[in-house]
């Protein structure tokens, strides 16, 4: 039996492959990749808070930019000075634009030409969550509708899907456009979607969101929807509220008091 | 040669380098050098687990971390040694970014070019 050297390394190297497998098969120890980190704790119940806001645009005036300046300060939004390539967490806008659906033809012109503050509507039937191919926004424990930067691909479809136009794509790199940078929280990339996350990096430290911490007036109200005796399920309770677009069913979280 | 003589060498030369392929690879394990239970606090003072360890698995550490933060909401780690620490890329960068170069070091070294900094802030932009 002749065996040349290429057949003998061929075999060789079969051998040694079986050799490792079958070696780390046996003793765990072996394994060359090891990730086993079991100490995990504290997994919040799902459902037990539902994030929401209420704003009292009765309250909420004229020109201020309080809120936008300190959330888009807060979670580092670029700002490019032109409306192609704008960025925007939350925003004030007009009644027509804000409510395009209210079902009041009549609404008093006070009213109408007021400026309206919009933000994601964390919905509980959000469509957007629907339309990510990749999961890389989902609705959280907390009923906060979140964004796994990672996972973005920047397809846009969530934005297409969105009816509140809460989402915005970051066509240009956005540390250009961030002219005073928060170290606290991370930028965005050039491709991906980005959008309100409610604060939720403030509330696990127990603070309120930005938006609601920076109001003068106090017309932002936030808390927890499933809780009854929490502010928020008081005033809505007592007071006549409105929703955007109701009649989507998407069933947004945020509240309006005109 | 006989044909026993070469299944024998043949043999031989498999087990050889088998046990030399797992001995390159195997996993260095030293229980020695686990940071020793730090008194109460919650702190990043020492890291998570052995040197060793991180640095063949910082990434897997962080990869998990974002998992399990981001999509379940569970954002304590318990050490080895019973500390609770934040998962947070933050928890790193507090003992960490005291060098500006320790992650670029190592990664230009290894020529590996992680896409953290697209998004978070390295140490080297941090004021």
């Amino acid at each position: 039996m002749n065996e040349d050297r290429r057949s003998f390394m061929k075999k060789a190297g079969i051998g040694l492959l079986a050799g490792i497998g079958s070696a780390a098969g046996l003793f765990p120890a072996l394994s060359l990749e090891k990730t086993v980190f079991p100490a995990w704790d504290e997994k919040p119940e799902p459902g037990k808070y539902r994030w929401g806001m209420l704003i009292d645009t009765r309250k909420c005036s004229g020109n201020c930019k309080e809120c936008v300046a300190a959330c888009h300060f807060t979670h580092n939004v670029p700002d490019f000075g032109n409306r192609k390539d704008e960025v925007k967490w939350i925003w004030k806008s007009s009644y027509e634009n804000v409510f395009p659906t209210a079902s009041n033809q009549f609404q008093s012109p006070e009213v109408t030409e007021r400026p309206y503050v919009a933000l994601c509507n964390h919905c509980a039937e959000p469509p957007c969550t629907k339309a990510c191919p990749t999961e890389a926004t989902f609705r959280r424990w907390d009923g906060i509708v979140s964004m796994d930067y990672h996972r973005c691909i920047g397809c846009r479809f969530c934005m297409a899907a969105c009816p509140y136009g809460s989402r915005s794509f970051n066509w240009r790199d956005p540390r250009e456009g961030i002219k005073l940078a928060s170290t606290d929280y991370p930028t965005r990339m050039q491709g991906v979607v980005e959008k309100c996350n409610f604060c939720s990096e403030r509330l696990v430290k127990g603070l309120d969101p930005a938006c609601v911490k920076a109001c003068p007036e106090q017309a932002l109200v936030f808390g927890d929807l499933n809780d009854q005796d929490s502010e928020i399920r008081r005033i809505l309770e007592s007071v006549e509220t409105m929703q955007r677009k109701p009649e989507l069913g998407t069933k947004p979280s945020v509240f309006y008091i005109i | 040669m006989t044909l026993i003589k070469k299944i024998v060498l043949t043999a031989a030369g498999l087990l050889i380098m088998a046990f030399a392929g797992i001995y390159a690879f195997r996993y260095e394990e030293s229980s020695a050098e686990k940071p020793a239970a730090a008194a109460g606090a919650a702190d990043s003072s020492a890291c998570i687990a052995s040197k060793e360890y991180m640095k063949a698995n910082h990434m897997r550490v962080l990869g998990e971390w974002r998992h399990s933060s981001v999509r379940e909401g569970n954002r304590v780690h318990v050490a080895p040694d019973g500390r609770k620490i934040e998962k947070s890329m933050n928890t790193c960068l507090n003992c960490h970014s005291s060098n500006r170069m320790f992650c670029f070091n190592c990664h230009m070294y290894a020529n590996v070019k992680p896409n953290c900094w697209n998004c978070h802030i390295s140490p080297m932009e941090a004021p």
